[in-house]
């Protein structure tokens, strides 16, 4: 199965068995980092999970789409640079991301979904830390 | 139609249509999707206009392949996310019309039937799914058909009965024949004919001169005065007595001619009557009857049930407008403005099942019971909604098994009375027995009157 393909089933298996993703995503960064807390504030709970799960999904589904990546990070890095986010946080949601994948697909999370989710949010991440 | 959406709860009413095998799923179409790809169209008569794709992130990007049979729809769920037809989980059966089609956490359809071209095309001034400009909420074709009905009553300036059951919006869309008529300039008088007393009707409607008939009582114009020029709207008209509708003949008249109390000579007042009825028209005095030209017979929510969703979301926008603390508690907020409400799909499936007998108002009134009975930060089923659903429920299911002969027989033993032949045959209320008599072409008037 291609890289882009595993993404996408790991993603929907995921949405699919856990009702309230990214609620455990948010919960396990916050967690690890307490000092991000703050930044989630202008959206209740409800919104804010909906919005990151169809963005994390719009970008799978993109992934063979160099100009809407282009224009879509774009948007995300000055929102993100203008909520207070700083290069070093991005490995943490990275981690956090992973994990709370690799728990909601149980069985269904092979190395090689581990080894496509590092290699594209790493990826993602140079993208958008070039801009 | 889409009933219900975690992620894309402002495409509510928008529907699917499906004229062959169809691919539904998040996204444009992929290389080898086995049959094209379709998204929601805002439908309506005269125009479909298709949205952009599906973007809800719990709808797989391939979810259902559609396709119409005989029967209704073969639905196949190929997607992630587990899909249940009629309350039942399945991933491959044929739903039909007034089937709900759930895909877990993500979205209710309603299969509804629908003609995929109509040629009306009434004007459409207000957003899709939200109000008109006088309050009626809906897309279905019975909505569109209403709007057309009130178009056509209100360009023609004749007398107007209303016909409906309690709660289904006859004073809405005598407001809204009023408003879109050529007297839109003066104020709509509306009186509730039930509240009239007695013994002071005549005076209420035609008015009365001072100290007539009784000493002190001041001079006043009536109803039908004050509406002189305007639309006068009597609710509630099946309970003026037999009496009172003749007083009324003359003034419906074109002349328009009348005599307030103690006074000789005769008035004109160019009013136009809405007048408006819950009770079988038969029931109205005949000569009364034939005074109304235009009879405009307004649908319940189980007869537009792919309206329920939407009404359902515009009594939950009005509420979060009005307190802000049920919007604090019930509503999701994004950028620091009220959003949508935090409702749990299994009430809005409930609901589009509901018998109403009280249709908007008895929708209302169940909201306002899980608000009221919430536990949590969301509008559901609490035990009190689900018993008060489940108790109306119960009555319907009694009424369907009644036959046409039993229906006949209760209603001729029991002096033609809707109430008491209701009550006799176990049903919840006479509006039960009224839709059991229009579905077996029965009337509650004698055969022959």
């Amino acid at each position: 199965m291609s890289a882009p393909s595993i993404l996408r089933e790991t993603l929907e298996l995921t949405l699919a068995r856990d009702d309230s993703f990214p609620t455990g995503f948010y919960a396990r960064l916050s967690d690890a980092h307490p000092e991000l807390r703050p930044m989630f504030h202008r959206n209740s709970p409800g919104p804010m999970n909906k919005l990151f799960a169809q963005k994390l999904l719009a970008i799978v589904d993109n992934l063979d789409d160099p100009q809407w990546l282009s224009r879509e990070l774009g948007g995300l890095v000055s929102n993100h640079v203008g909520y207070g986010v700083t290069d070093e946080m991005y490995p943490w949601v990275g981690e956090a991301l992973i994990a709370t994948l690799a728990e909601a697909c149980g069985d269904a999370w092979t190395t090689d979904a581990e080894r496509a989710w590092t290699a594209a949010y790493a990826a993602l991440v140079a993208a958008m830390l070039a801009r | 139609m889409l009933a219900w959406s975690l992620d894309e709860p402002d495409r509510l009413g928008e529907v699917i249509p499906v004229a062959g095998p169809i691919t539904i799923g998040r996204g444009g179409a992929l290389a080898d999707d086995s049959h094209p790809r379709t998204t929601l169209h805002r439908a309506r008569p005269g125009s479909s206009v298709a949205g952009p794709p599906i973007a809800s992130a719990r709808i797989a990007r391939r979810q259902l392949l559609v396709e119409p049979t005989t029967e209704g729809v073969h639905v196949r769920s190929v997607g992630a996310s587990r899909m249940r037809v009629g309350g039942i989980e399945t991933t491959d059966t044929t739903a039909r019309s007034g089937d709900l089609i759930e895909i877990h956490n993500a979205a209710v359809f309603l299969v509804v039937w629908r003609a995929l071209a109509t040629t009306a095309s009434p004007t459409a001034d207000f957003g899709f799914g939200g109000p008109d400009r006088f309050g009626i909420v809906g897309e279905s074709e019975a909505a569109w058909k209403l709007r057309e009905d009130i178009e056509f009553a209100a360009s023609t300036d004749r007398h107007v009965l209303l016909l409906g059951e309690s709660g289904v919006g006859k004073e809405l869309a005598a407001r809204a024949i009023h408003g879109r008529s050529a007297r839109h300039r003066q104020s709509l008088v509306a009186r509730n004919a039930a509240t009239l007393p007695e013994a002071l009707i005549d005076a209420e409607l035609f008015g009365n001169v001072k100290s007539y008939p009784n000493p002190g009582m001041p001079e006043r114009p009536g109803l039908v005065g004050e509406a002189d020029g305007s639309t006068l709207f009597l609710d509630e008209i099946g309970d003026l007595p037999e009496r009172c509708q003749v007083h009324l003949l003359r003034v419906l008249d074109e002349g328009g001619e009348y005599q307030r109390l103690g006074e000789a000579k005769s008035r004109r007042s160019t009013f136009r009557l809405v007048a408006a009825t819950n009770r079988a028209p038969e029931l109205l005095k005949h000569d009364f009857l034939a005074r109304f030209t235009h009879r405009i017979a307004l649908p319940g929510l189980t007869e537009r049930r792919d309206d329920v969703a939407l009404v359902l979301a515009e009594i939950l926008r009005r509420t979060a407008k009005s307190n802000p603390v049920i919007a604090a508690r019930f509503f999701e907020r994004r950028a620091d403005q009220v959003a949508e409400p935090r409702l749990a799909p299994d009430l809005v499936v409930r609901l589009l099942r509901h018998p109403f007998t009280h249709h908007v108002r008895e929708l209302e009134r169940i909201v306002w019971l899980a608000i009221g009975t919430a536990e949590a930060d969301y509008i559901g089923i609490t035990p009190a909604v689900d018993a008060e659903l489940a108790a109306s429920a119960e009555s319907e299911v009694d009424a369907t098994a009644l036959d046409r002969d039993a229906v006949a027989k209760a209603l001729a033993d029991h002096g033609r009375s809707p109430t008491r032949a209701a009550k006799a045959l176990g049903l919840r209320n006479r509006f039960v027995l009224l839709r059991l008599l229009k579905k077996h072409g029965l009337s509650v008037a004698e055969e022959g009157d």
